[in-house]
């Protein structure tokens, strides 16, 4: 068995003096596809800003592919091979899409360009449309092709499917799927979606109080309607 | 017509001197938040560049180089040492720039002295436009302004460094996430701002008296131009320095420079009251 491509060791993190996260301690594994669920509040999207550097980490320790990440800069995070699609996707609103792909990969040639429009063929269609001229599934595919363009041995994700038609978020999991098998990339999906989860994951961890409180296999998700009473319901 | 050709020259000629001072402080301000009020001291930098390679007995256009380069290294240095370190904390960056400022002033005061300094005209000659006389040197820094800025603007709207540069200025945080290295491009943006400066200082110098206070004369109506024109634009300052430039050299000519300050002054008041965000302004994010 490979080691672990990603491994959180004790982390805790939060905002101000508050602790979101709370000695939390993941690994995932090279290839695998981690859905990450949970109810409001409990640390989801903490999680992934800290591993992007973007949040303090407390204590604990963030290695990913051997290298000590605990407390690097985001753009070190993202050079040693981390691509980011946040919440609310974050395109250049003023970029056109050709200038937002750019930016995910200062380095790309024409051919990596094409590629990354290869899989979403809407952003080709309207490639010199402005990021904030898109419609928002069309954002979250820019979004995605951006993070991708920069080849990523680890692809992380917040909520994709938040405030998209339901075509879009099928296509979106049919990227991810095809993009996880053809390259073995890594990726940890947080969402609430349970067809995105269920058509993407090989495994999803469940967060409660800033750690993860259990580790299923995703097909056992559909079995087991009262893990998802106990871990998502109100 | 000579008189309007002469008083149009004047004006364009300050506004553009304004516009590469103003340009140095909105890139800086833009991309790394910090308000440099050490800014009139770096074009007093590039003066004194100018005077210290004149009083060695070199060439005037030897100081025209090496001036940016000098403030340039001397921004980098700086940025080293006290700016990366306030960063995200704007009020320290006020302070500690502002402390810098007072730091660089005594300084030339310790080693030129606090009296005035002058330096001889490059170019003694004339250009006839439309019948009138009018200095070729004005016409040079008019020259090397314009190609400067164009070439500052396609550095930043036509090559890749300057996208991710933009980038940063949009939306700092998600560009690091790119990979876009932040670190590096904070160096760089403070060291060009400089050398804008620098340049700026250096073009002017035969033109003024150069003294350890001139900085203050440039940074307030640079400070104004930014805010006109608008925070969190690389074209804003383009807009906010001909507005600024163009009223105050028009009413210093027709009125007088004091009612030149005031009806600047009062024109910028409401143009920031009526428009927050400046005539191009957008709004930053908050990260």
């Amino acid at each position: 068995m490979d080691k672990p491509v990603l491994e959180l060791d004790g982390i805790s993190a939060g905002y101000g003096t508050g602790l979101v996260l709370q000695d939390l301690s993941l690994t995932v594994d090279r290839g695998e596809v981690l859905g990450i669920m949970g109810r409001n509040g409990v640390g989801k999207s903490t999680l992934l800003k800290t591993l992007m550097g973007l949040l303090k980490v407390r204590s604990g320790r963030l290695t990913f592919s051997g290298h000590d990440l605990t407390n690097a800069p985001s753009y070190r995070v993202a050079a040693a091979g981390v691509g980011y699609v946040p919440q609310g996707r974050e395109v250049f609103p003023d970029f056109t899409i050709r200038q937002n792909l750019i930016m995910g990969n200062l380095k790309a040639r024409n051919d990596d360009i094409d590629a990354a429009m290869d899989l979403f063929p809407v952003l080709r269609e309207r490639a010199r449309a402005t990021g904030g001229s898109l419609s928002g599934g069309q954002q979250q595919q820019l979004a995605i092709a951006r993070a991708l363009i920069g080849r990523p041995a680890l692809l992380v994700l917040d909520e994709p499917s938040e405030g998209i038609q339901p075509s879009i978020v099928r296509e979106i999991g049919t990227t991810l799927k095809q993009v996880s098998a053809e390259k073995g990339m890594t990726i940890m999906l947080v969402e609430q979606n349970m067809d995105m989860i269920t058509q993407c994951c090989d495994r999803v961890v469940f967060l409660e109080g800033g750690r993860i409180a259990t580790s299923v296999p995703a097909a056992q998700l559909l079995e087991s309607p009262a893990l998802l009473n106990k871990y998502m319901a109100f | 017509m000579s008189s309007v050709a002469t008083i149009v020259l004047d004006a364009s000629n300050y506004a553009l001197i304004l516009l590469l001072i103003a340009l140095g402080l909105a890139i800086i301000f833009g991309l790394m938040n910090v308000i440099n009020l050490a800014h009139g001291e770096f074009l007093m930098l590039g003066a004194y560049t100018v005077l210290s390679i004149q009083m060695a007995g070199g060439p005037f256009w030897l100081g025209l180089i090496a001036a940016p380069l000098a403030v340039g290294l001397f921004g980098l240095v700086i940025e080293e040492v006290v700016i990366r370190r306030v960063y995200h904390r704007v009020l320290d960056t006020i302070l500690a720039t502002w402390g810098l400022s007072l730091l660089l002033k005594q300084s030339i005061v310790l080693v030129f002295g606090p009296g005035s300094h002058s330096i001889e005209d490059p170019i003694s000659a004339s250009v006839m436009i439309f019948g009138a006389p009018y200095p070729a040197y004005r016409l040079f820094i008019m020259a090397i302004s314009l190609l400067v800025v164009t070439a500052t603007f396609l550095f930043f709207f036509k090559t890749r460094i300057g996208l991710a540069a933009r980038g940063v200025i949009a939306n700092r945080n998600m560009a690091a996430c790119l990979g876009i290295n932040t670190r590096n491009l904070d160096r760089m943006t403070f060291s060009l701002g400089a050398a804008l400066a620098g340049l700026a200082g250096a073009v002017i110098a035969p033109l003024i008296s150069l003294d350890p206070h001139l900085g203050l004369g440039y940074l307030v109506p640079a400070f104004l131009a930014i805010l006109v024109g608008g925070l969190g634009s690389i074209m804003a300052p383009v807009v906010g320095a001909a507005g600024v430039g163009v009223t105050e050299n028009l009413a210093a000519t027709f009125l007088s420079p004091v009612y030149a300050q005031l009806i600047v002054f009062i024109t910028a008041v409401l143009v920031i009251r009526l428009a927050p965000g400046g005539l191009l302004g957008k709004k930053r994010r908050q990260t």
